[in-house]
């Protein structure tokens, strides 16, 4: 069992999305985390075992490592590659309540804005660190948040801008969801964002990379 | 040596280029889809601020969204807002295959070497004209999130891409010379998301061949990559481009000391947190203590670390030029 999870484990962490791929080179023609994964389950192993002794600490060793500059964005997003192919052999034992996640975070670019990547790389993250994603897409306003947080009153909001002009309606987009959920928490982040603006604008936190809204959501549990 | 290269070498004062062309848009009261869309309104924003404040050399919007849409991306345009590539154009060899290297009459690409025209033609100052680094172009014709996953996965799709993309830059670029510019920004942000080897691998070696294209003593390359935050230094380098133009993640001391005192290094207050946000008196002192900390290095520009977002306050543009005037008078 350890031996297996080990290998998913590191398949994930070093971006091995299946068998067929040829990335990375040292782990050509092995099994991926999409044969892995259907491999451990047919196993016996369970499925939260999976989530929390594989994927979960794998992605938290990206995280870390991207943090700290040891690798960039493709090798993050080859993992969160990785780590979705295994979700999708999971997805079953979380809709019948077999898996447990931490809880559900609703994640968009905000109006105006169609810029995805940051927004794209932080969802994965966040998935991979054990946390329900529901995403919402770009140029999204109140409108779709409030929506959301109608299905899922507990779930946890982030933003995302990548221009100075759109980051100005974070505020507003805020201040509306709250109107209709006032306890309504809301993390946001992009490239011309700071913590300053996060606070000025009334946003609870400020992502400067995927690590610190992981970190931050893992707070609110 | 580039001549406009040795003339800011020598500089007995030290030099401002911010890339600015969204405060003379809102100098002039049009909105960002004018002067986006004419070369001529375009042209009265540069003037404008040529006017109003001392730079040493004048710049172009940078709009990263030119080039795509001659390639036949969509592109979304607002009054006031920059535009922004939607969708994807092209998903595999096949497609890439198909993609035609659009003529230099496509799009808006002829209102932009207007813009640069008329600059040239009645600015006394050098003309820095822009266009885009081939593998932003790529990113926004394949997606961005998808190149930075297929560079691993199947890069021959994306090095012919980046020929297709670099063919068209040399050509834009070689235009531009044309009409007299005397240098051109190629902005190159994607590439400051990648490691040192995947940024020369996938951006740089491309680049330089628009360098050996273009370059010469009479026109520069300015290759901006305001993403680096010093990893991708070396990459930058070896483009062999004149000048390099770093944003505000980087360490501007750390970059001088990286790169070599014949390229200039431009560089790069905050146009958000600063130049946006900051109070004036911020801005006095931000942009002082770089100035101070970069007084030993003769090949340093004053610069902002990004084109200059709209809605600065225009006293945080003076503040800017206040700090450089008081630093060269002591």
């Amino acid at each position: 069992m350890e031996s297996i999870l080990n290998k998913l484990g590191e398949c994930v962490e070093f971006g091995k999305i299946n068998q067929a791929s040829p990335y990375p080179p040292a782990m050509k023609e092995q099994a991926g985390a999409d044969e892995l994964t259907k491999e451990a389950l047919n196993t016996g192993i369970e499925p939260q075992n999976i989530l929390n002794d594989a994927l979960i600490p794998a992605m938290d060793r990206v995280g870390n490592k991207f943090t700290e500059g040891k690798i960039f964005v493709p090798q993050m997003l080859l993992s969160a590659k990785a780590m979705n192919e295994a979700m999708k052999h999971l997805k079953p034992y979380f809709q019948n309540g077999e898996i447990k996640r931490k809880g559900t975070f609703i994640i968009g670019t905000v109006t105006g804005d169609l810029h995805d990547i940051g927004k794209n790389l932080t969802g994965m993250m966040v998935e991979g660190a054990g946390w329900e994603v529901i995403d919402l897409g770009v140029d999204v306003g109140a409108d779709k948040y409030i929506s959301a947080l109608d299905q899922y009153p507990n779930a946890i909001c982030g933003m995302s801008a990548l221009l100075t002009t759109t980051m100005s309606n974070m505020e507003s987009i805020i201040a509306s969801i709250r109107e209709k959920h006032p306890g309504a928490k809301v993390i946001v982040g992009g490239a011309p964002l700071n913590a300053k603006f996060a606070e000025k604008i009334g946003a609870n936190a400020y992502g400067a990379v995927p690590q610190d809204d992981i970190n931050w959501l893992n707070s609110n549990i | 040596m580039n001549t406009w290269i040795q003339t800011i070498i020598d500089s007995p004062t030290r030099v401002a280029i911010p890339i600015m062309t969204h405060p003379g848009i809102e100098a002039i009261g049009k909105r960002i889809i004018d002067a986006v869309t004419n070369g001529e309104t375009h042209f009265q924003a540069i003037k404008a601020l040529a006017e109003k404040y001392t730079v040493t050399a004048c710049t172009t919007i940078m709009d990263l969204t030119v080039e795509a849409e001659a390639f036949g991306a969509t592109v979304n345009m607002s009054d006031h807002e920059i535009p922004n590539v939607t969708g994807r154009l092209v998903h595999d060899m096949k497609s890439i295959e198909k993609l035609q290297v659009p003529s230099l009459s496509m799009a808006r690409i002829p209102e932009y070497v207007k813009a640069t025209k008329l600059a040239v033609e009645h600015l006394n100052k050098p003309i820095l004209s822009g266009c885009i680094g081939p593998y932003s172009l790529a990113g926004r014709l394949y997606d961005m999130s998808e190149i930075m996953v297929a560079i691993y996965i199947d890069p021959d799709t994306i090095n012919a891409l980046l020929a297709k993309c670099t063919d068209l830059i040399i050509d834009y670029c070689k235009k531009l010379k044309e009409v007299g510019a005397t240098g051109v920004v190629i902005a190159e942000p994607a590439a400051g998301l990648l490691s040192n080897e995947d940024c020369s691998e996938y951006s740089s070696k491309y680049v330089k061949r628009i360098v050996e294209a273009v370059q010469d003593d009479t026109f520069t390359v300015i290759l901006h990559n305001c993403g680096n935050k010093g990893q991708c230094t070396q990459a930058m380098i070896e483009t062999g481009a004149g000048a390099l133009h770093f944003g505000n993640a980087a360490d501007m001391v750390n970059v001088l000391e990286t790169c070599p005192e014949n390229v200039v290094v431009m560089g790069n207050i905050d146009p958000v947190g600063i130049l946006k946000q900051a109070s004036a008196e911020t801005v006095y002192r931000t942009t002082t203590e770089l100035l101070e900390k970069t007084a030993q290095y003769k090949n340093f520009v004053l610069s902002s670390g990004c084109d200059m977002p709209p809605m600065v306050p225009a006293e945080n543009i003076l503040a800017f030029f206040q700090a450089l005037d008081d630093f060269n008078k002591r």
